[in-house]
């Protein structure tokens, strides 16, 4: 009677209110008596504030208060270690919270009837600078004698991985041929539409009330708390609509801050909800970017096209603070290898500390830059064997029984083989009589001669100038394909528990007539919410029209964990089914309404030992993608113009959700590869605004972009889901500098592929 | 963004008296869409802004008596670019209008402000080089016409005087047998400022242009009597060459060197040099957007990709239709 809510293209439940303009995202709010808080930037990558004088600015029209480091109770903040300041100035409880070690740390916040007042107001303020010695280059940062930037890390390197399997020297002996290469990876700004904002309040239970946009309501929660030094209960986070986050809303941006205008106000007689809205450019310096990386590696294989050795020392750019630095760099040191087993393998990679906005979490996770030269040491490998380059990444792929470089299989599952068959498959690849793969010969192979770029060879004699002339340009035109592959963890890996809440609430008579969702994870616009539903639905074999949610509030659900690591469809996706089938047994049982919750408890991981052995994640998602460039010889333009992404999703729970992922991250993917050009300048920021720093628009995306959705069974994924939102991003800049190199026979280690980079790469063929 | 007056004047004489009056906190508006963007960045903070949209005649686009196109300063991107006028007769403006931004942007956008604003990369601005555009401001000291090339004097500067704002652009008759062609290069295929422009036209004949700005007219060639395929090369030499390029200099910049050589000869030889001298012409700076060194490479490419283009067009095209009604 029933039909399955789960492997269908329902329509998101929050598409009515954000089609009509109902939803409301952090800037949209307004409450009754609302105070405006502007943010006082440093605007200096390093310096140490010996002054800061705040009294005319507290004197000035409309102004309520001025909060400096001196209001902050405990004076810190950083997910994984608490190394930055809140708010950076000389009185503070806090060592070395004096210093701003990069332009976006926070100085000062003003508090004013309106915005206009607040942000007039913050001009007055005078800081007295002493400024320090810049540490810009990661090279130089992590040498003896370098400016050390916190106190509690004399060489700057904040994190470090070390893996040691087989012996190198054995495996590069056993190599007929050998590549090296040094790849350099950019910077990369979030760039989601909606700038930080939210509004923070005291409410009827006496709780600070943050509304904000995050990505894990329970650690923002947390990390107010700590800062406010309260207890986590007194704190609650509410998470209206979000617009867009990319792991760019992992870090703390407005959430303390703001809690603490509205507790200090609240401290003074002042019950009054105060909003803050940040401006683009105060966004792009004031939240962190995807890490650059400089990753020198050499491969090894046999002529039949088995890698013998891969040797990798990765360079991650930090920036100020750890953020997530040191989760990412985990995540590269496990990914710059490839999806393949390498028998001997010796990878050192560090984070280091850097005057630059902070390295921290960003789509991929460290994994877009280890695959770039991952895949871009298997795209010279199958050059330099002769092998085409699907049949050596078949030759090496991981499966279930292989090892990875921890020295450990894949839980069950491995849908890598299928995914790159699949992508080669669509791209036209084709196996010979004896198996071998062959490239795709005609369609995407045509040469030049063939093309006629739309131009009638029969047309008339007048026109023939013309047809000269546009065959002048198309002859510029050299087109090429490339291929690469990918896998990134799903989940919170290295010894985390992972785990995630949620409850059901079933209430009706005879038949559920309503089954509501307690769930407290972010829907940043992936549709989390909406797959939710389908998850209650299917668990309790009622329509997806009876699933009521009630999401993202602290005070009213416990901890569903990050919308990060692709891994809430996984993690809260086995909650909800848990608490549906634990209520439903309640219901079963004659209780009215019938409530149950559940805590998944994802299996568990280890941390790597001093060789990089272990552990380190319990669950996969795959990716292989193809594509053709068309790269123009005079000027350096690189235009993709068919893009295949096939991905091991396990169990599309909603197809045309899957769908919009991979297209959404192949269209970033594409503009991390192409175009966003990240430029700094004694660390200011000079593409400050989205006009210096361009991200696609809908005529720079491929005229064809075919996803193609591969479901090999996750065993603990519910219904045999896995994660896959970041997965589609991993290979992509390795596919399009394969399909440049196919096209131009130049080998571009560095990127985006601007049109100068490739035309300076194509005129000084050395580099 | 810092809150201003607006206010929309009833004729020419208040407009000028308010901006006179005004000095730096008074700011002309038509499209708004390089004004306000630099006063929501905090770069300039006027108190009031003219608006010039409904003075009489700044969004027409007519023929004047002398047979002149007379383009209103306020006429949009779209609307310029739409306009059978000028798609049949200056067909290498409509090109560089609607190269401009996205199809949004440009009915909002407009070429007066185009041309005030004074960006070396102002789309339109090389067009109008090379159709030798006269721009009328109106002032004080009442109506005063510039030639496009005095217009320009330097990034974010123009030839206005305080108590002037422009009026129209007025574009020269131009010969039945003539031809343009814009092309540009930006970072993103909509949206983006030119990293480097180059328009290219070439018409029969010559003329010259006499003091003041006005044009004699033009000596008329007709095309509909040839064939693309008679003497070809005959015509090439008796073709005059402009060539004017955007956002490699502190003003678009005329190519001489390269007109006159194009002039001398266009076979494919003499089309490579020209590009060469064109490039030589530039006076590029690095910036965010490109260097130096890639944008001379790009204006040898682009004036190369132009001038062909002309030369196919006049080639293939047997019956340009004639200027004048
Ligand atoms: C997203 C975006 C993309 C863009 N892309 C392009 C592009 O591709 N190519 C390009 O060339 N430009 C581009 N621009 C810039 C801008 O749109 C154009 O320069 C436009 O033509 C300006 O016209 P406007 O009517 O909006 O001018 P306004 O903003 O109204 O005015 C521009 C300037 O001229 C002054 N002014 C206005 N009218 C007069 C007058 N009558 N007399 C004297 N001074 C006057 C104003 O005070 C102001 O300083 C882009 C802008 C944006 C926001």
């Amino acid at each position: 009677m029933n039909q399955s809510s789960i492997g269908r293209s329902l329509p998101r439940n929050d598409a009515p209110a954000k089609v009509t303009g109902r939803a409301l995202y952090p800037g949209d709010i307004g409450r009754p008596g609302m105070l405006h808080m502007a943010t006082l930037f440093a605007g200096r990558p390093h310096a140490r504030i010996v002054g800061l004088d705040t009294a005319a600015a507290g004197a000035a029209a409309g102004v309520v208060a001025v909060l400096t480091a001196a209001d902050v109770p405990v004076n810190e903040y950083g997910l994984q270690i608490k190394d930055q300041p809140v708010l950076v100035g000389p009185v503070s409880g806090k060592a070395g919270a004096d210093v701003v070690r990069f332009v976006g740390d926070q100085v000062a916040l003003v508090i004013a009837e309106t915005e206009a007042q607040a942000r007039a107001a913050l001009r007055l303020i005078r800081v007295e600078w002493e400024d320090l010695p810049l540490v810009l280059a990661p090279e130089q940062a992590m040498q003896p004698g370098a400016t050390q930037l916190h106190p509690h890390c004399a060489d700057n390197i904040a994190y470090s991985y070390r893996i040691r399997k087989g012996d190198l020297n054995a495996g590069f002996g056993a190599a007929d041929v050998v590549v090296e290469g040094v790849y350099r990876t950019p910077v990369q700004e979030h760039a989601y539409l909606q700038p930080e904002a939210g509004v923070a309040y005291i409410d009827e239970a006496g709780r600070i009330t943050v509304e904000v946009a995050g990505q894990w309501t329970h650690a923002d929660r947390k990390a107010i708390a700590h800062a406010l030094d309260l207890p986590v209960e007194q704190v609650r986070v509410i998470y209206p609509a979000i617009g867009g986050a990319f792991g760019g809303r992992e870090d703390m941006s407005v959430q303390i801050t703001l809690a603490l205008a509205a507790w200090r106000l609240a401290q003074r007689g002042v019950r009054r909800p105060v909003k803050t809205v940040w401006s683009r450019e105060e966004s792009i310096i004031g939240h962190g970017k995807r890490h650059a990386m400089t990753i020198h590696t050499r491969w090894g294989a046999r002529r039949d096209g088995r890698l013998t050795a891969a040797e990798v020392r990765v360079v991650a750019d930090g920036g100020a603070y750890m953020y997530t630095s040191d989760k990412v760099l985990g995540n590269t040191t496990l990914t710059c290898t490839g999806p393949y087993e390498i028998p001997h393998v010796a990878v050192d990679a560090c984070a280091v500390y850097t005057n630059n906005v902070p390295g921290a979490a960003f789509r991929g996770f460290g994994g877009p830059q280890g695959h770039f030269a991952a895949e871009s040491q298997m795209d010279r490998l199958a050059e330099a064997l002769g092998m085409d380059p699907v049949e050596l990444r078949l030759r090496n792929v991981l499966t279930d029984e292989k090892l990875l470089t921890t020295g450990t299989p894949i839980p069950g599952g491995v849908g890598l083989t299928e995914t790159i068959i699949a992508a080669a498959t669509a791209a036209g690849w084709t196996q010979d009589v004896a198996g071998h793969w062959q490239r795709p010969q005609t369609e995407w192979n045509a040469d030049d001669a063939d093309q006629t770029d739309g131009y009638d060879q029969t047309d008339n004699h007048n026109n023939h100038d013309h047809q000269r002339h546009q065959r002048s340009i198309a002859s510029s035109i050299r087109r090429g394909i490339g291929f690469a592959a990918g896998f990134k963890n799903v989940g919170f890996s290295f010894g985390y528990q992972e785990n995630s809440y949620a409850r059901v609430e079933l209430r009706g008579e005879s038949e559920i007539e309503e089954a509501t969702v307690y769930i407290a994870g972010a829907d940043v616009g992936q549709g989390h919410h909406t797959v939710m539903a389908q998850a209650a639905a299917e668990a309790l074999g009622i329509p997806f029209e009876r699933v009521r949610m009630v999401t993202s509030d602290t005070a009213r659900m416990g901890d569903a964990g990050s919308a990060s690591a692709s891994r809430l469809t996984y993690m809260a996706g086995n909650a909800v089914r848990g608490a549906a089938e634990a209520a439903l047994a309640r219901w079963r049982n004659e209780d009215r309404p019938a409530t149950a919750e559940h805590v998944f408890l994802a299996p568990k991981t280890t941390r790597l030992d001093h060789d990089g052995q272990g552990l380190p994640n319990f669950a996969y998602g795959y990716v292989a993608q193809a594509c053709q460039v068309a790269v123009d010889m005079d000027t350096g333009e690189v235009h993709v113009e068919r893009f295949i992404s096939a991905d091991d999703v396990g169990k599309a729970l909603n197809p045309q959700q899957v769908t919009g992922q991979i297209e959404g991250a192949v269209v970033q993917a594409l503009g991390y590869a192409l175009m966003e050009d990240w430029r700094t300048r004694d660390g200011q920021v000079l593409t400050n605004r989205l006009s210096t720093y361009l991200i696609p628009t809908v005529l720079d995306i491929p005229a064809r972009l075919d996803p193609v959705i591969v479901e090999v069974p996750d065993p603990n994924g519910p219904w045999g889901a896995r994660g896959m939102a970041e997965m589609p991003y991993l290979p992509a800049a390795a596919a399009v500098c394969a399909a440049v190199y196919d096209a131009t026979r130049v080998r571009f280690t560095e990127f985006p592929l601007t049109s100068e980079r490739v035309w300076r790469g194509l005129h000084e063929p050395t580099g | 963004m810092q809150p201003f007056d607006y206010i929309v004047p009833h004729n020419f004489a208040e407009a000028s008296a308010l901006l006179m009056a005004g000095n730096d906190d008074t700011r002309p508006l038509l499209g708004g869409t390089d004004l306000l963007i630099r006063v929501r960045g905090g770069f300039i903070r006027p108190e009031r802004i003219i608006d010039l949209k409904q003075l009489p005649g700044m969004c027409d686009i007519v023929r004047s008596a002398e047979g002149w196109l007379v383009i209103g300063a306020a006429c949009t991107m779209n609307q310029v670019a739409g306009h059978p006028l000028v798609r049949q007769e200056y067909e290498l403006l409509a090109q560089a209008c609607e190269s401009v931004a996205s199809y949004q942007l440009r009915n909002r956008a407009t070429v007066g402000g185009n041309c005030c604003n004074a960006s070396p990369a102002a789309d339109s601005a090389p067009a109008l080089y090379c159709l030798e555009a006269v721009m009328e401001a109106y002032g004080p000291s009442g109506v005063r016409r510039i030639p496009i090339h005095e217009f320009f004097t330097g990034p974010r500067c123009n030839a206005l005087r305080p108590g002037e704002f422009l009026t129209g652009i007025h574009l020269p008759p131009v010969p039945s047998r003539s031809a343009g062609a814009f092309n540009k290069l930006g970072r993103t295929k909509i949206g983006d400022i030119s990293i480097v422009s180059v328009a290219v036209w070439a018409e029969a004949g010559s003329r010259k242009l006499e003091a003041g700005g006005q044009s004699k007219h033009p000596e008329r060639v007709d095309g509909a009597t040839r064939t693309a395929a008679d003497g070809q090369s005959k015509d090439a030499e008796r073709l005059t060459w402009r060539i004017a390029i955007g956002a490699a200099g502190p003003t678009p910049l005329r190519a001489p060197e390269a007109e006159a050589a194009l002039a001398e000869d266009a076979s494919p030889e003499g089309v490579a040099r020209a590009a060469q001298l064109a490039a030589e012409a530039a006076r590029p700076i690095d910036d965010i957007r490109a260097s130096a060194a890639y944008r001379r490479g790009m204006v040898a490419v682009l004036a190369r990709r132009g001038v062909n283009s002309v030369l196919a067009r006049l080639g293939a095209a047997p019956s340009v239709v004639g200027g004048q009604p």
